[in-house]
């Protein structure tokens, strides 16, 4: 997967690696030697005692308060002394995991266009573009992960807050659809392929947007900045990469040229990515210091190099003589997937730039302070805690964590069966 | 200031009773001798990143916080004098050479003058009240204990590596060997049998102190009074003592006593849960894209058979 490291000794001191951890006591209800209750070991310092002033004794909280907030919002930052947030460390598994996804997510649209326009075999053949796309989604992520045995522990629980345990669930719910569709159409079961089609298209709308919800709610300055602007240009480049791949594939099992349903995926493909071109250029041009990340280095070839070729696939149909449209159109098709790639790729190293970019983060953090108060002060989310009892036994929480506990113990499970295989292959 | 602000909805532990514990880190007693590196390190069974001086990193040579690092001491030299300063110095300076046949100048207090200082902040997990990391995990692995400070549960952690770039401190990172992400646990299991975490047990000037939250900010607020009182007008407290709409994350279960800008320590100056400042906006933006690219597609369609008939 990344570089090989040297090897590090990482036998713990107690337990077995990759089990859970024994916080427990030797003897049940034994006790620590020399602890006192209530961290009684902790009150005692020689800085507290009446002979050496460590601290007034009448605080001026008021005073504290302004003072916190002058030298935090009203001193020169001065020089940056990073590292301020630490850099994303996702691999290339997760940019062609979004390729991927949004593939998918555009052939699932393609098929619901096809679907309401009544070309039934068109949309079979979109589903069928969308369920193959989708299929190397689930083992690029569990690539990713430092733990590949323990994917399931992402539907161990339902966090609507964490956008990708919403992704993850919701590209379960993609790939089951999907299968459920490409099953009936097989079977000939005409109504349920259709329904399951369209579930799969509202679905898409969440597969091939999230990714850039993921990216937009971390702390990287050019992701971050860009919170409005992400979903909407992932969702155009899902939809112009969906509909090449389908209208490619319609068009190698040699449907006319003339065909509504050709003429209707060139449409879609071309304006997705009219869309994706006017979104990036306007963003680049609101980002300011927090989009240097885009304009310098890899992420900057990346990204010359996505507009390069998804700018040739536009202008070849245009300008090609007509008997020379339809190798023309299907160059222009490979060319934004090819794009749509590079695109994919930008975005994830342009975020790896601009996390190390300190002088970035630490601007981003002091432009919050004068000109995103208000929005602040409107999300912030703040409630007070009381003592809540322990949960009920029965009733749906309950089944939540009953549910939460045999996913957790399967995970166990798969990672040490996988680990046995590792170590006796070794 | 709210006593406790755990958000309801998220994964926590509750223990009627239990207080919210924290760190005051009082940068102005450390003296940079890294002993709570050494003991967070021995207690939580972390290995060892090796020695190494880098350009530009003032004799620190243990890295930065990260997966097998949980406290770490920063080096900070501060060699940029003020202008005022730099004048004093310059006019101060060329006395040197005629000092032969008078006293000769305090080179000590010269130095002093010319505004350069070596300070030291033992970092470490913030424990935010608005937890980045805590938001963002997929898996649960991340949970509010008891002391209302946020743990990693390290047989749930599936290595997605979510929470690194969600962390606006950069605190927790994923070990490329180890597969997992790690962080400080405020050393929950010491808590759990009445201790008080190492590295405050080691700090050997106080610099680390630990107790019940709301007392460690009532001492924090007499500590910048006092410095106050003694013309050290800069001290401030970074994530504590903050007026409510000023809060950093809502507020820091380890916060900390500074007297230069964040930015010199490698904090922002202002920093809240990316997901809690950002989810709405980008999940609607987003998710209306999405629905309006299925729409537009259905209605292409339906042009298209349209125009061709």
């Amino acid at each position: 997967m990344s570089e090989q490291r040297p090897a590090r000794d990482m036998t713990p001191a107690l337990g077995t690696r990759g089990e859970p951890g024994s916080w427990r006591r030797a003897v049940e209800g034994g006790r620590v030697a020399l602890a006192r209750p209530g961290w009684g070991d902790a009150a005692w310092s020689y800085l507290f005692g009446s002979d050496t002033r460590y601290a007034e004794p009448a605080p001026d909280s008021e005073r504290v308060a302004a003072v916190n907030w002058r030298m935090r919002s009203q001193t020169s930052p001065g020089p940056v002394l990073g590292p301020v947030i630490h850099a994303p460390v996702w691999t290339w598994e997760v940019p062609l995991y979004f390729w991927f996804g949004g593939m998918a997510s555009g052939a699932a649209f393609a098929a619901l266009g096809a679907d309401i326009a009544g070309d039934e075999v068109s949309a079979r053949v979109a589903r069928k573009v969308a369920l193959a796309a989708v299929l190397p989604a689930p083992a690029l992520l569990i690539a990713d992960l430092g733990r590949p045995g323990r994917f399931l522990n992402m539907l161990r629980i339902f966090k609507p807050r964490s956008p990708m345990n919403v992704g993850a669930w919701c590209l379960v719910a993609f790939s089951t659809a999907g299968a459920g569709a490409v099953a009936a159409d097989l079977l000939g079961a005409r109504r349920a392929g259709r329904g399951l089609g369209a579930a799969q298209a509202l679905l898409g709308s969440y597969l091939g947007s999230y990714t850039g919800v993921l990216l937009a709610t971390t702390a990287v300055p050019v992701w971050a900045r860009s919170r409005a602007f992400l979903g909407p240009m992932f969702v155009a480049t899902a939809t112009a990469t969906g509909a090449a791949a389908t209208r490619l594939t319609l068009a190698a099992a040699g449907q006319a040229e003339g065909h509504p349903t050709q003429v209707a995926l060139a449409r879609l493909e071309s304006g997705a990515i009219l869309a994706e071109l006017t979104l990036s250029t306007v963003n680049e041009r609101r980002l300011g210091r927090a989009g240097e990340a885009l304009s310098h280095g890899v992420p900057q070839r990346l990204f010359r190099s996505a507009k390069g070729l998804v700018g040739a696939g536009l202008v070849l149909p245009v300008i090609a003589r007509r008997r020379a449209r339809r190798p023309a159109q299907n160059l222009s098709s490979l060319l934004y997937l090819a794009g749509g790639l590079a695109f994919r790729f930008a975005w994830v190293q342009a975020g790896k730039a601009s996390g190390r970019d300190d002088e970035a983060v630490a601007l981003m953090a002091r432009g919050r302070v004068t000109t995103d108060e208000h929005l602040r002060a409107g999300t912030q989310q703040r409630a007070v805690s009381e003592d809540r009892p322990p949960l009920a036994e029965g009733g749906p929480r309950s089944a939540l964590r009953r549910w939460s506990e045999v996913v957790g113990r399967t995970s166990l499970l798969v990672e040490r069966l996988t680990n046995r295989v590792v170590m006796s292959s070794r | 200031m709210s006593a406790t602000t755990a958000v309801p909805t998220e994964l926590a532990i509750h223990r009627g009773g239990a207080r919210r514990m924290g760190f005051f880190t009082d940068t102005t007693t450390c003296i940079g001798c890294k002993a709570c590196e050494v003991a967070c390190k021995q207690w939580n069974d972390l290995p060892a990143d090796g020695s190494q001086f880098k350009p530009r990193s003032s004799y620190d040579h243990t890295g930065d916080l990260s997966a097998s690092t949980w406290r770490h001491v920063r080096f900070v030299e501060l060699l940029e004098p003020s202008p005022l300063l730099r004048n004093e110095a310059l006019t101060a300076l060329p006395a040197i050479p005629a000092a032969g046949n008078g006293e000769l100048p305090d080179l000590v207090a010269m130095a002093e003058d010319v505004g350069s200082k070596w300070a030291f902040m033992s970092d470490v997990c913030k424990h935010c009240t608005n937890a980045g990391c805590l938001d963002a995990c997929p898996t649960g692995a991340l949970i509010r204990t008891e002391y209302e400070t946020v743990v990693l549960q390290a047989d749930v952690c599936n290595g997605c590596g979510y929470c690194v770039p969600a962390c606006p401190f950069g605190v927790v990172d994923r070990d490329p060997i180890d597969g997992r992400a790690a962080k400080c646990t405020l050393c929950y299991d010491r808590l759990e049998d009445g201790l008080e975490p190492a590295c405050a047990k080691a700090c050997p000037t106080d610099s680390i102190q630990f107790g019940p939250y709301e007392e460690l900010v009532t001492q924090a607020e007499r500590r910048v009074s006092e410095l106050h009182g003694r013309g050290i007008e800069g001290a401030y407290l970074y994530g504590a003592g903050d007026d409510p709409e000023h809060e950093l994350a809502g507020g820091l279960g380890a916060f900390f006593l500074l007297t230069e800008a964040p930015e010199r320590f490698g904090l922002p100056a202002e920093a809240d849960s990316p997901i809690q400042e950002n989810l709405v906006a980008a999940t609607a933006a987003a998710v209306g894209a999405g629905l309006l690219a299925a729409t537009a597609a259905a209605v292409l369609f339906a042009t298209a058979r349209r125009g061709t008939r």
